[in-house]
């Protein structure tokens, strides 16, 4: 069985087709990363699978299909959505138990005050809603999303607006509840924390799906990426046998093309022979970033 | 029925904590509306043998804010929500459209009872008495009586897209029904034409049966009245039900 199963769903918002015959499986226990630009259909597709937007086709959740099981494909879902969203009448605490409760969990004191301790909110716990940040607002939302210890939890950009020390803290805790066996859909612009979390990457682009796998699959399929050499040279001057190489230059800080390893070797020798004096050498892989880019483009 | 519980709850929770604005609100403002009408017009003709016009007043004002009450609650929370983007907890829960429109329904019927009460002892607290003469008849005309705008807020709330439209249902189409439900006056001294048309006025027939259950007096059928407004009830939360399990201009 498994925890998400898209089957041909499109998506209509008058006659503007948002989502184009989407097709894709996840299963038990993955971490995945949904990528796109704005306006790709990710939020159209999590909406979708949320049940705040009509749709054609099918979405099960852990086997239940969300229009016919409603009620137990809910239940197994937590979603975070991407727009701020709050109720101005409660507290923090009041939000969690009233979140509970319309899960139809009773006595969830623990795992309330644990929510809290984890997302940095235990000050806050009796703070109206209005009164917290922006940062913290979001962290409510995930913490609302979590109450019910959900199997499948989505997560549309949660860290938007999160400062990085905190944000640490969340993804290490989101971590550990993937590591208990939640499975995990996350949506973020913060590609270097899908490249540290995934391990499967699903990328839209026009509410289309324009590739699906596992990360190291995505990363070789952009195996025309080259990595990159950034060498701070000191006098600002660059032999011209190493000109066609150049990609990059900042201040006195030039970035060389990589096509195989031995590159490295040859530009440092080039550099010695012509005495010129450099350090701060940095070798760069292609990041999912690139790797994102290079999709897209392609697209 | 915990969920459901829980959201009656919260609801219930969101109109006390300004309870200066919805409950004690309707309270001055039909104390006030006895003070001018009740006291200066005291010499007025209700149409009533031995029914002086403050005691034909009384029911009517109570049962007045009740319903604007009752409107008032469903048609902001959902707006609101819709502003808040908070609604989207609601339709994300696991919960049938049937018990989150029941649970607004109650919650909306419970703030219209209470703004009743409150408004009974107001009035009580300042010298008039009244005891009710039929209590069954009273329960009967208030609880379905709210449950009606209860709906018909619900439905407002729901359709508008904006403040001004609700706005627009409040002034074009709620207050029209209110004035003109015989709450000030005996339907009775209309003349023909206004007279046929406050007839098919459901909420002249709720404020006729509470007047009922308060005074013993009606101007109308009873029967009829208590036909009439269940009738009402039903269709109106019909469609009310019917908007929120489609979904119309809540999911996209």
């Amino acid at each position: 069985m498994y925890a998400l199963e898209i089957n041909h769903v499109n998506k209509y918002y008058d006659t503007f087709k948002a989502l184009h015959d989407i097709d894709f499986t996840i299963g038990q226990g993955e971490f995945v990363g949904l990528l796109g630009v704005n306006g790709a259909g990710k939020t159209s597709l999590i909406s979708s699978i949320a049940g705040i937007n009509r749709f054609n086709g099918s979405i099960k959740v852990m086997g239940y299909d969300v229009i016919a099981n409603l009620v137990k494909a809910k239940s197994l879902l937590g979603v975070v959505p991407q727009e701020l969203a709050f109720d101005p009448f409660l507290t923090v605490h009041q939000t969690l138990k009233f979140q509970s409760g319309l899960y139809g969990v009773r006595d969830n004191k623990d795992w309330i005050d644990e929510i809290i301790e984890r997302l940095h909110l235990k000050d806050k716990i009796n703070a109206n809603v209005r009164a917290l940040s922006g940062g913290m607002k979001r962290r409510l939302m995930v913490a609302q999303a979590l109450v019910h210890k959900p199997p499948l939890i989505i997560l549309d950009e949660p860290t938007t607006g999160v400062d990085v020390e905190i944000r640490q803290s969340l993804w290490g805790f989101i971590g550990e509840l993937h590591q208990k066996g939640h499975t995990i859909l996350l949506t973020t612009h913060y590609l270097e924390e899908v490249e540290r979390l995934c391990n499967k990457i699903i990328m839209m682009d026009k509410g289309h799906i324009i590739a699906k796998d596992t990360k190291s699959v995505f990363m070789n399929k952009c195996s025309n990426l080259s990595s990159s050499l950034d060498v701070l040279i000191q006098e600002d001057k660059c032999p011209d046998e190493l000109l066609s190489l150049i990609i990059a230059k900042k201040d006195t800080t030039y970035t060389f093309k990589l096509n195989d390893s031995s590159d490295i070797a040859n530009i440092l020798t080039v550099l010695n022979k012509s005495n010129i004096k450099f350090d701060n050498i940095n070798i760069k892989k292609p990041s999912l970033e690139d790797a994102f880019i290079s999709l897209l483009n392609r697209g | 029925m915990f969920p459901y519980l829980e959201l009656v709850k919260k609801e219930v929770y969101r109109f006390l904590s300004i309870w200066l604005q919805t409950l004690l609100g309707p309270l001055s403002t039909a104390l006030l509306y006895q003070l001018i009408f009740g006291h200066h017009l005291a010499e007025m003709q209700t149409g009533i043998d031995g029914v002086t016009y403050n005691t034909f007043l009384i029911p009517g004002l109570v049962i007045m804010q009740v319903l604007l009450n009752s409107f008032g609650n469903g048609s902001s929370s959902i707006i609101q929500s819709k502003y808040t983007g908070n609604i989207i907890y609601i339709l994300m829960a696991p919960i049938t459209p049937f018990v989150v429109y029941v649970a607004y329904l109650t919650a909306s019927i419970i703030r219209g009872v209470l703004v009743g009460v409150v408004i009974y002892c107001g009035i009580v607290w300042f010298g008039d008495n009244i005891i009710p003469k039929a209590p069954w008849v009273l329960l009967f005309f208030l609880i379905i009586g709210a449950s009606i705008t209860a709906g018909l807020g619900l439905i407002a709330g729901i359709i508008s897209e904006k403040f001004e439209q609700l706005a627009g249902f409040q002034s074009f189409i709620m207050v029209p029904l209110i004035y003109l439900a015989g709450i000030f006056f005996n339907p009775n001294n209309f003349t023909n034409a206004w007279q046929k048309i406050v007839m098919i006025n459901p909420f002249m027939y709720i404020v006729d049966g509470f007047r009922y259950g308060c005074i013993g007096y009606s101007s109308y059928n009873l029967t009829f009245g208590v036909i009439f407004v269940l009738c009402s009830a039903i269709i109106v939360n019909i469609i009310g039900y019917s908007l929120i399990q489609s979904g119309i201009k809540l999911k996209h």
